[in-house]
């Protein structure tokens, strides 16, 4: 038997607890609070409640042209980081490669190399290749990062399942791809849809790779809120903001209902 | 007529050689076992004939067929694995109809006809709409064996699949398991190290070691007269002896004197003498071997004496109501038809 844990330790873990929470919740309580003032200026508490900062941002065509920018790389990124990371994560597993340990590693360096590091160098390798910069070095900016969430989440499912049912279907008469297809892709399909989710979100919120990487007209959500709040900073910032972690529940909440969160999260 | 034959199979990881030349031929709606220690070849075997493990060099031939370089897909087979290896995604009827539907026997109407007749035969008609991880583990087990029988393949193999169950389901996944074959009438090649399991269910039993068929025998043969020394104390609890036999007599290197079943031996002997044939008597008997009681066990329904004697430990299974104690001297008896003679070592000898 584990000794009992002591009182104070107990009370530490529940005091640090309560101040992560904290630190995690109460900016979005915050910018979610500002988002409702009637104010014509960002303060907190909010002054009177009002939908008119809503009203402005969805009537803007600045902000809801950049979201649309926004939401279609997202969905892309969603769609090849998904579609790429799964292959990778089923190749990696089986261990077919020589070095498929290195390899791995490769594909994960994303998670650990700062973000402005991988946007200079991609921008510098870019306008020495290809040239002028566009919404295609955004997506491929956006990718790389994306890709290391859908790797990791596929190889966590593949790694905790049985590891004999590729054999299995094809002692049942299923050849290589109807294995892959029928059993390998269904087995994985709960952790492609958590890194799918992961990578929604990474393209949708990013803005350093971005910054670096567009093209003078291509303006993302993260940005055109950055430039909003440089030049002319007022409460509708704090709107799309909450609109954004809106969209972000509603996406938790969607998975939940599709694949069941317990099983993303195992 | 033999529906699978390996000719010479060996196979090779590198320089080390794990099969070194298997040849078997397996008949028509037997049940064979292949039984042995861990490492010794069996499920690398059993995974050859699926053709899930390549062959370095041999033959296997399948229903007259080689399939020597089949993939497993192509191979009229069908496996039960130790984990199962039901698919997570697909209702128990959806894992029964998946082997039919990626062999495309059948209209889906047919399919699911026979898939229902085969649950139906498991006992798990009313569980096919449920997922394998709202069964039991019995209840995973069946259905396995439902998704392996209702391709009617050529050969069933079994990998340990009664391993992963408590011991009551195991005696009753046995039963089940006899039955589904005389059932079925499937050719069937069952892979255990559990010797009990492979005595009371095979036709035949392949005892393996270190790559190589031992010995190849019914249960009873295998049980009465183990052809090594390594197969007789596999099978069974048994004490090994060495001595000299002359004039059907056997004098042990401790010198104590046991009449021999065949007077025409001569010189060394290896013996094996198991543990359930001898008996223990009071000190004062003349062809015994005779000792002091060290340790006594109780088993429940039997206890185990171990005994010191001129020719080592001994030990002994005798009912319960035998009544010797610890310190206590005894004399060991077996009656001459029980001994078993290793022909290996008699021929050396």
């Amino acid at each position: 038997m584990v000794d009992a844990i002591p009182r104070w330790l107990r009370l530490a873990t529940a005091a640090a607890l309560v101040l992560i929470v904290a630190y995690l919740l109460v900016p979005l309580l915050v910018v979610v609070g500002v988002s409702f003032t009637a104010a014509d200026y960002i303060s907190f508490p909010p002054q009177g409640l009002s939908l008119r900062w809503y009203a402005k941002v969805l009537s803007s065509g600045d902000f809801t042209d950049a979201a649309m920018t926004s939401l279609v790389l997202a969905v892309a990124i969603t769609v090849a980081a998904s579609a790429l990371g799964a292959g990778a994560a089923i190749v990696l597993h089986r261990r077919v490669l020589p070095g498929s340990a290195a390899i791995g590693g490769l594909f994960l360096a994303p998670l650990i190399l700062p973000s402005i590091i991988l946007a200079l160098g991609l921008l510098m390798l870019w306008s020495r290749s290809f040239g002028a910069t566009s919404l295609l070095t955004v997506f491929i900016g956006h990718l790389v990062l994306a890709l290391p969430y859908v790797i990791r989440t596929t190889l966590a499912v593949l790694s905790t399942s049985d590891p004999f049912l590729a054999e299995a279907a094809r002692t049942m008469g299923a050849g290589p791809w109807k294995t892959l297809w029928r059993v390998t892709l269904p087995q994985c399909l709960p952790g492609v849809a958590a890194g799918a989710f992961f990578a929604f979100n990474i393209s949708f919120d990013e803005a350093v790779v971005s910054l670096f990487l567009r093209s003078p007209e291509i303006t993302t959500l993260p940005i055109r809120i950055y430039t909003t709040l440089e030049y002319s900073p007022d409460p509708s910032i704090a709107a799309v903001s909450s609109l954004m972690i809106f969209l972000t529940v509603l996406l938790i909440l969607l998975i939940d209902r599709a694949v069941g969160l317990q099983k993303v999260t195992e | 007529m033999s529906t699978v034959e390996l000719h010479d199979i060996r196979k090779s990881y590198g320089t080390v050689e794990v099969i070194k030349s298997v040849s078997l031929s397996i008949e028509k709606g037997e049940f064979i076992s292949l039984l042995g220690p861990s490492g010794c070849g069996k499920t690398t075997l059993l995974r050859m004939i699926a053709g899930l493990e390549t062959v370095s060099k041999g033959e296997i031939t399948i229903g007259g067929r080689d399939a020597t370089r089949l993939p497993p897909e192509k191979r009229n087979i069908a496996m039960v694995f130790q984990s199962y290896a039901l698919l997570p995604h697909l209702s128990v009827l959806g894992n029964v109809l998946f082997p039919l539907e990626m062999r495309r026997i059948g209209t889906p109407a047919s399919r699911r006809e026979k898939a229902e007749a085969v649950l139906e035969m498991v006992g798990l008609a009313h569980l096919g709409t449920r997922y394998p991880r709202q069964l039991s583990g019995g209840q995973q087990q069946r259905v396995a064996l439902a998704r392996a029988v209702v391709c009617d393949p050529e050969v069933l193999l079994l990998d340990e699949p009664l391993s992963n169950l408590d011991a009551a389901m195991r005696e009753r996944m046995q039963e089940e398991l006899i039955e589904l074959h005389r059932k079925t009438g499937l050719t069937t090649v069952f892979v255990t190290h559990d010797q009990e399991e492979a005595l009371s269910m095979s036709d035949r039993v392949v005892l393996l070691n270190g790559g190589r068929i031992e010995q190849m025998a019914t249960p009873s043969e295998l049980y009465a007269r183990p052809a090594t020394s390594f197969a007789a104390s596999f099978i069974g609890a048994t004490n090994l002896v060495e001595g000299r036999a002359h004039a059907g007599v056997v004098e042990l290197d401790g010198g104590a004197r046991l009449r021999l079943p065949d007077g025409a031996l001569n010189g060394g002997v290896s013996l094996s003498l198991r543990q359930e044939d001898l008996i223990l008597s009071p000190p004062d008997i003349a062809t015994g071997i005779s000792g002091k009681v060290i340790n006594r066990i109780y088993l429940g329904a039997r206890m185990r004496y171990v005994v010191a004697t001129s020719s080592g430990e001994i030990r002994v299974l005798a009912d319960c109501d035998t009544g010797f104690d610890i310190g206590d001297r005894v004399c060991i008896t077996i009656a001459p038809e029980k001994i078993v003679v290793l022909q290996g070592a008699a021929l050396t000898g």
